[in-house]
């Protein structure tokens, strides 16, 4: 074991339980982040150095233009190199035996070996050859070693804590490259005792996270990394892309497109039914007063989804399904008010303009959420109680409205909730990846619907199950409860303004220096494990990132109607003939075509085609009428204009 | 006395019956030279002001040697002084602009009357023993006196010895001494050696030439001369202005190089000079920065960092 330094204390600078200091040879091969040992007086103390100083024995700057006759050029050919020091601080992680806690002692200090990193970071409770429990984050570089680092799976995933939150400036894919490789490592290596896990991962700009199924060109530097902490560079396996339609109901709004990869898109198509109990996302408060809640309530429970018998709007009863039913129902209840009860402006205590104002409401949302709410076709939705084990679900919903992206939010979220609670999701746990928090989960601004189900699922989300995995650009503009609740804080190149905020006041000026300046990469970890925040870096994820994937799997033009309903039905079938689809809707109106199309996507028949065409309406084939045979007119007048002979 | 190196010693002088003090002796400082004339000899004609060309580093290895002493006052027994000191001398190389340690030694030692050491005992385990001898009564402060001129001839003695260390490993390389080279005839032999003077208190001219002497301008050398009375070891020597000293004292940047007396000195006293002029830099941390070489200063801050 070669020895760096010396343990160096003095009045000014003591040594503590918690922080140390130590001075090397100028040549010693370490660095900020290093993690380092002390042995001395029976003890042996673990730390990561933080600080870094050098200086030489001059006393005054004035000394050295004096000593240079002002000649910088001469200065750098003294004949006698000066007495330098290069002095480090070091925090303390670990100290063996742990208590008494003791300042630290002056030892001699080496690097730290791969044993070292393990039990400084107290990994050795959870890394053990028997039951592990370790999820390999990275590897630990400093001081020239190549230590694996893991997290907890425990406080990863729950129930001990639970979350992850990644912070770093955008563009450089730092936050979603951590993330997708930590969700490789984690279905990799989550215990099978633990039970089953699955991941859902918001895709909320650009093509980030469309190509998780793809495999990355990798060099060796990579696959060395993936060696060395024992996990496979191959990309996920179980990969389902769920993307609203376009407006035209039949092109997806994804820049997944590409023909050679559409067979794992999906379409996400909510209909009235998912959309009215999460009204309160869309609705805003100006929107929802006590009034129009109550109406809304009235039609969730009463309504919409039932046999509802109304004598006085209609004989037979209504059976709204759908945002046409809805509007055919409403439509009713004017009718009624205007006609039958003659300029009344009540129906069943609701006046009349509440119901005009939910009416505008409710069919807004068709209209801003086209191509994710359907007017009359039948929702295909994710497969609540069918999630499987090491898969991945992306909800693409880059391309959409923010207010359709509010709805999936909280929609998803809810949803995973309720399963989860009755334990019949299909996994044990959930991961949730939301990017973005500075526009989800803001500091400041409105107490949005999806803002509360961030801070419900990291409040509370361990206890079921739901971990969410955030991500932003600036954590000091995020919902303190949110990053606050994550167990697990990941920190990749930073802003420098940012940094210059009192919530990075723990960090020494070298560690916020050297986060200002972080190659791609490397990232600063924080786990309930380690006493002191360590550098780790990470391999590139062995899936295409959304700008490869787009360059590889260039996105294909919008279709036209025909084509687009063609391609849908053959990801269904690929044996299906373009001609026999196209000669089925030829001539039938778009909307017709779109709910049989939803139903054949929804239902996935064994013969697509047979089904297709069943759910369109049967065609009534034009034929000439020729004239009524019957008794010829007594006379005919050619005279007589209305004469019809 | 904080920090004291003999802590342990006053210890166990109070434990043997003695009476510890805790004043720091006045020669802890080092040693001084009492002030006067030693009328010297000018080798090249009259005393005068000589140019020096380009400043031109040594590029080959050069050593440095100093000593340190530090002194204190143990205490009595009865009325008989105790004095310990630590002495040390070392010798370190530059190479490469760098330095390292070349050759150090150490004596810790007791200086005390005969009678006094024998209450001590076996307690001065670790430390050597210099007996104040010779036929003049005890008296306290006196006897501190001497105890301090012991140790001044233990530096020198210990200077000596690394010196010749240093010599066995690196017969041809420079070594320069902080301090004259008068004081053994091998060291003024010594044909790569230079004694560096910074004390002025023995001046080698009076009146005029004196003049001449402390006016010397900056990056200027004297003419030769040769020291009076150093018949045990002759050297020659010159004065050399190393930073400018208008402004400043009589005294400010000059010091007195000696050399050993041989016509090859004669020869490359300008060389010399030159070299010299270039170790004026990097300055020292040092009040005495002004005449004290970089070199010296490493080696003084080297042995002082050993502690006691």
């Amino acid at each position: 074991m070669t020895i760096l330094g010396r343990v160096v204390a003095t009045e000014l600078r003591p040594s503590t339980p918690h922080q140390f200091h130590f001075w090397t040879a100028a040549g010693a091969v370490l660095g900020i982040g290093a993690i380092v040992r002390v042995e001395g007086e029976g003890r042996v103390v673990f730390g990561v150095v933080t600080e870094g100083f050098a200086y030489a024995d001059l006393p005054r700057p004035l000394d050295a233009v004096i000593g240079a006759d002002g000649d910088p050029v001469q200065a750098g050919m003294e004949p006698t190199l000066r007495a330098e020091i290069r002095l480090w601080s070091a925090a303390v992680l670990r100290q063996l035996p742990e208590e008494p806690m003791q300042p630290v002692p002056f030892g001699a200090v080496t690097a730290a070996s791969d044993a070292d990193v393990l039990v400084a970071l107290r990994m050795d409770a959870y890394v053990r050859p028997e039951g592990s429990t370790g999820i390999p984050v990275g590897v630990y570089t400093g001081g020239g070693l190549s230590a694996p680092v893991f997290l907890d799976a425990d406080f990863l995933l729950g129930p001990e804590a639970a979350h992850l939150n990644i912070t770093g400036v955008s563009g450089l894919a730092t936050k979603t490259s951590a993330v997708s490789f930590l969700l490789t490592s984690l279905f990799e290596t989550f215990p099978a005792s633990k039970g089953s896990v699955a991941a859902i991962c918001f895709n909320v700009k650009g093509p980030d996270l469309c190509f998780l199924d793809q495999a990355a060109p990798l060099g060796e530097a990579d696959l060395a990394l993936y060696r060395r902490l024992g996990v496979h560079a191959t990309p996920f396996a179980d990969v389902t892309v769920f993307a609203p339609y376009k407006a035209d109901g039949v092109n997806l709004n994804t820049l997944r497109s590409n023909p050679a990869i559409t067979d794992r898109v999906e379409p996400l198509v909510w209909g009235l039914r998912e959309v009215l109990d999460y009204a309160e996302v869309l609705l805003n408060r100006d929107d929802v007063d006590a009034k129009a809640g109550a109406f809304i309530d009235f039609l969730a429970e009463r309504v919409v989804g039932k046999r509802f018998e109304a004598g006085e709007l209609r004989d037979e009863p209504f059976a709204v399904m759908t945002f046409a039913d809805l509007d055919d129902f409403f439509r009713a209840i004017f009718d009624f008010l205007e006609v039958k009860s003659r300029g009344s402006e009540v129906w069943r205590t609701h006046h009349a303009a509440t119901i005009r104002k939910v009416r505008n409401r409710l069919g807004n949302i068709a209209t801003r959420s086209k191509g994710l709410v359907t007017d009359d076709g039948p929702a295909n939705d994710l497969p609540w109680g069918a999630f499987r084990d090491r898969s991945v679900t992306v909800v693409d919903v880059a391309g959409v409205d923010p207010l359709a992206q509010d709805l999936v939010f909280a929609r998803v979220i809810s949803k995973l909730r309720e399963h989860l609670e009755r334990r019949d999701l299909g996994v044990d746990h959930v991961v949730v990846f939301v990017d973005e928090l500075n526009k989800y989960a803001p500091l400041d601004g409105p107490e949005t619907y999806v803002k509360k189900m961030l801070l419900d699922l990291s409040e509370r989300g361990r206890y079921l199950g739901l971990v969410l995995f955030s991500a932003q650009q600036f954590r000091s503009q995020v919902l303190r409860r949110v990053t606050g609740n994550a167990g697990t804080t990941v920190y990749g190149r930073m802003d420098s303004d940012e940094l210059a905020l009192p919530g990075y006041a723990t960090f020494s000026p070298a560690v916020k220096a050297k986060l200002a300046a972080l190659p791609k990469g490397e990232v600063l970890v924080r786990h309930p494990h380690f006493t002191q925040p360590v550098f780790v870096r990470f391999p590139r994820p062995a899936s295409l990132s959304g700008r490869e994937g787009i360059e590889r799997f260039p996105p294909a033009a919008d279709l036209p109607f025909a084509d687009a309903v063609v391609q849908r039905l053959k990801a269904l079938d690929a044996g299906i003939a373009g001609d026999a689809v196209r000669a089925a809707i030829d001539g039938r109106p778009e909307h017709e075509v779109r709910r049989a199309l939803g139903a054949t996507t929804q239902r996935r028949p064994e013969d697509v085609l047979a089904f297709f065409r069943s759910c369109l309406r049967r065609s009534v084939v034009a034929e000439p009428v020729a004239p009524p045979r019957g008794v010829a007119p007594l006379a005919r007048d050619d005279g007589d204009p209305f004469s019809p002979y | 006395m904080p920090g004291s190196p003999f802590t342990s010693l006053r210890r166990r002088l109070a434990l043997v019956g003695g009476r510890p003090a805790s004043l720091a002796a006045e020669a802890a400082q080092g040693r001084r030279d009492q002030a006067g004339y030693r009328p010297s000899r000018l080798l090249e004609g009259t005393l005068a002001h000589h140019p020096l060309g380009e400043v031109v580093p040594w590029t080959e290895p050069v050593a440095f040697l100093d000593g340190t002493q530090h002194v204190e006052l143990l205490g009595y027994v009865g009325t008989l002084p105790l004095v310990a000191a630590v002495v040390r001398a070392a010798v370190r190389q530059r190479e490469a602009r760098r330095m390292t340690l070349a050759v150090q030694s150490v004596r810790r030692v007791v200086i005390a009357h005969e009678a006094a050491l024998a209450v001590f005992g076996a307690a001065l385990d670790g430390h050597d023993v210099l007996v104040l001898d010779g036929d003049d009564a005890p008296h306290p402060i006196r006897d501190v006196e001497r105890a301090h001129a012991l140790v001044d001839r233990t530096r020198g003695a210990l200077e000596l010895a690394v010196a010749r260390e240093y010599r066995l490993r690196h017969p041809d390389a420079w070594l320069l001494v902080d301090g004259t080279l008068t004081a053994s005839p091998d060291w003024s032999r010594d044909p790569h050696m230079l004694g560096v003077v910074k004390s002025h208190a023995v001046l080698p001219f009076e009146g005029e030439a004196l003049e001449q002497y402390l006016t010397l301008p900056y990056a200027h050398r004297t003419s030769l001369f040769q020291p009076g009375s150093r018949d045990v070891a002759p050297v020659y020597a010159w004065g050399l202005r190393l930073h400018p000293f208008a402004g400043q004292d009589l005294f400010h940047g000059l010091v007195r190089i000696e050399a050993a007396a041989t016509e090859a000195t004669v020869a490359n006293v300008d060389r010399l000079s030159c070299h010299l002029l270039a170790e004026r830099a990097p300055r020292s941390a040092d009040p005495r920065a002004d005449r004290l070489l970089y070199g010296i200063h490493d080696v003084e801050r080297f042995l002082r960092a050993q502690g006691g």
